[in-house]
């Protein structure tokens, strides 16, 4: 009895061991990552990285690069929203278990992965070219384009976690709705909707963090300008489009201002998955 | 109650009480399994109807062709008549908006919509009448009051009704299902997932209710069925096997399996 007693001991030791270093490690990284663009970008976070604009280039600021980052996400976030929760309503509540449903749910998994180089190239033709041709030759990237690229970003993203949050709520509940009367529309917008809404803001939440990161889908659509521009018809700037750039000036005061840049784009990462989460733990529903 | 009820009417079932619901020759299937085989009952109005049997026999699926709940899955398909108040609610042209309106369903465990309390009695209301404010203040206190769940709810009607306890909640479910003003009420293990005083709680109340609806109630609780109910049916296999007055079914049923059953030879 005690050798079982002392062989479950060790083996829990070592479960426990190992699984705390794993935490560790994934710790000690993002700590080193946040300690790094701090430590490497605080010489320039200053009063003027808010208040100046990239055209001063080493004696600038990012004023545009923030402001272009907000809009472009703004744009990308307000179109993947009611286009993602409305398909993933779709794909839950009117098309599950359906070869239909199952094919899309396949497709918008596919999408999930796609490389987001792709995705700036797709916006790349449909968008900044054809527009290109409709103004005789002017090139035509905009802030609008980009912000199309990130939106096919953020929606398989948003439809993935709208459909598996109304999943998760228990079919009791509709069948509890349907028993009184009430028509599979108002059960889906009144109740289902309502049970399941800390998950799917959170979904949007999580798709705005991932957006706000990308780089690569903004070279061939939003560009890049070293002016304030606030019409999402201009060229614009954005975060990581300025840290990609300056990370690859030689100078020591660009490359400041990109970990500068970094640093805030990580906080406002990190700050949004802290509000998600207490979204998550505030209004969370329990139904067994 | 019941005892002395029996006692002063051992009449036979069919005239007991005009029957509320006729169940002729109901087949159903599940994707092609055979799951009720040729259900044949009558359901006297204004009393509590127990059905029981082992897990699987079909019970909860006869109780969910009652409101045609089962419709919103698909491959899923009943055959025969159940005709409440003399039409047949499995024909299609009957409105399912009507039937539920009149069939109301309470499930095994409490699932109280994610809004207030107040809101999860009125909301079905809404969806079949419009009343004044003062007129479904009145509805919801009244349900509430039925449900005898009034007293510990009257302080927090704007709270949420899922800070609410496991009885608690499963009272308040009553309460929404009577607020429409029912005529059938059907209860699926209505006290499967309750301690037992939140049990005992609700069994009082099945036979408060009953003066009011006809009750229909699936339980895998024997003497819940003794205590509570004026007639219960044995289901076997999706077979009815027995259906008589509750005191003959546990006292001298008139079917081996159905006495095998009660007496705990199997299930």
């Amino acid at each position: 009895m005690s050798a079982l007693y002392l062989r479950r001991r060790v083996t829990n030791a070592a479960a426990m061991t190992l699984s705390m270093l794993a935490t560790l490690v994934g710790l000690a990284f993002l700590a080193w990552i946040l300690w790094e663009t701090l430590r490497q970008g605080i010489g320039a976070l200053d009063l003027k990285l808010f208040t100046k604009v990239t055209a001063y280039g080493e004696d600038g600021g990012l004023l545009n690069s923030m402001v272009g980052s907000l809009v472009i996400n703004f744009i990308g976030i307000g179109i993947a929203t009611p286009i993602g929760v409305l398909a993933g309503t779709w794909l839950a509540e009117y098309a599950n278990r359906t070869k239909l449903g199952e094919s899309i749910r396949f497709l918008n998994d596919i999408l999930l992965s796609a490389p987001s180089i792709v995705m700036g190239l797709f916006v790349y033709t449909i968008i900044v070219l054809p527009s290109t041709a409709l103004t005789h030759g002017s090139t035509t990237f905009s802030g609008f384009a980009g912000g199309v690229a990130l939106a096919l970003i953020a929606l398989p993203v948003i439809v993935r976690t709208t459909d598996e949050m109304l999943r998760l709520v228990p079919s009791t509940l509709r069948e509890a709705a349907l028993s009184l009367g009430v028509p599979q529309w108002k059960l889906t917008l009144q109740i289902l909707i309502r049970a399941a809404r800390s998950g799917i803001i959170t979904g949007v939440l999580l798709a705005l963090a991932r957006i706000s990161g990308e780089t690569a889908p903004l070279l061939f659509t939003a560009f890049g300008n070293n002016y304030m521009a606030w019409n999402p018809m201009d060229k614009m700037s954005s975060l990581p489009q300025i840290i990609y750039q300056y990370a690859n000036d030689p100078g020591e005061a660009m490359h400041a201002l990109a970990w500068a840049g970094a640093f805030v784009v990580t906080m406002f990462v990190l700050l949004l998955s802290l509000v998600s989460r207490l979204i998550l733990s505030r209004t969370k529903v329990s139904h067994d | 109650m019941t005892d002395s009820a029996l006692a002063t009417n051992p009449a036979p079932v069919a005239a007991a009480a005009a029957p509320k619901l006729v169940v002729r020759d109901l087949h159903f299937y599940y994707n092609g399994f055979h799951a009720l085989k040729g259900i044949s009952m009558d359901i006297p109005e204004k009393q509590v109807t127990a059905i029981i049997g082992p897990s699987g026999c079909g019970k909860s699926t006869l109780l969910r062709v009652f409101n045609r709940i089962y419709a919103i899955y698909p491959k899923l398909e009943a055959k025969g008549s159940i005709e409440l108040d003399g039409a047949n609610i499995l024909d299609p042209g009957y409105s399912l908006n009507r039937l539920r309106s009149k069939v109301g369903m309470v499930f095994q465990k409490p699932v109280p919509f994610p809004m207030t309390i107040f809101e999860n009695v009125a909301y079905g209301i809404r969806h079949h009448e419009k009343l004044s404010k003062t007129d479904m203040e009145g509805r919801v206190e009244q349900a509430l009051r039925s449900a005898a769940l009034w007293d510990e709810v009257k302080d927090k009607l704007k709270q949420n009704a899922l800070g609410l306890s496991g009885g608690q909640q499963q009272r308040l479910c009553i309460a929404r299902a009577i607020a429409l003003r029912p005529e059938v009420l059907l209860l699926d293990e209505p006290t499967s997932a309750l301690d037992p005083i939140a049990t005992s709680r609700i069994e009082q109340l099945v036979e408060e209710l009953k003066s009011q609806f006809t009750i229909v109630m699936v339980t895998h609780n024997m003497q819940q069925a003794a205590r509570v109910s004026d007639l219960t049916a044995f289901m076997y296999l999706g077979e009815l096997i027995e259906f008589d007055q509750t005191e003959k079914i546990f006292t001298k049923p008139g079917k081996k399996q159905t006495e095998d059953y009660i007496t705990g030879r199997f299930g």
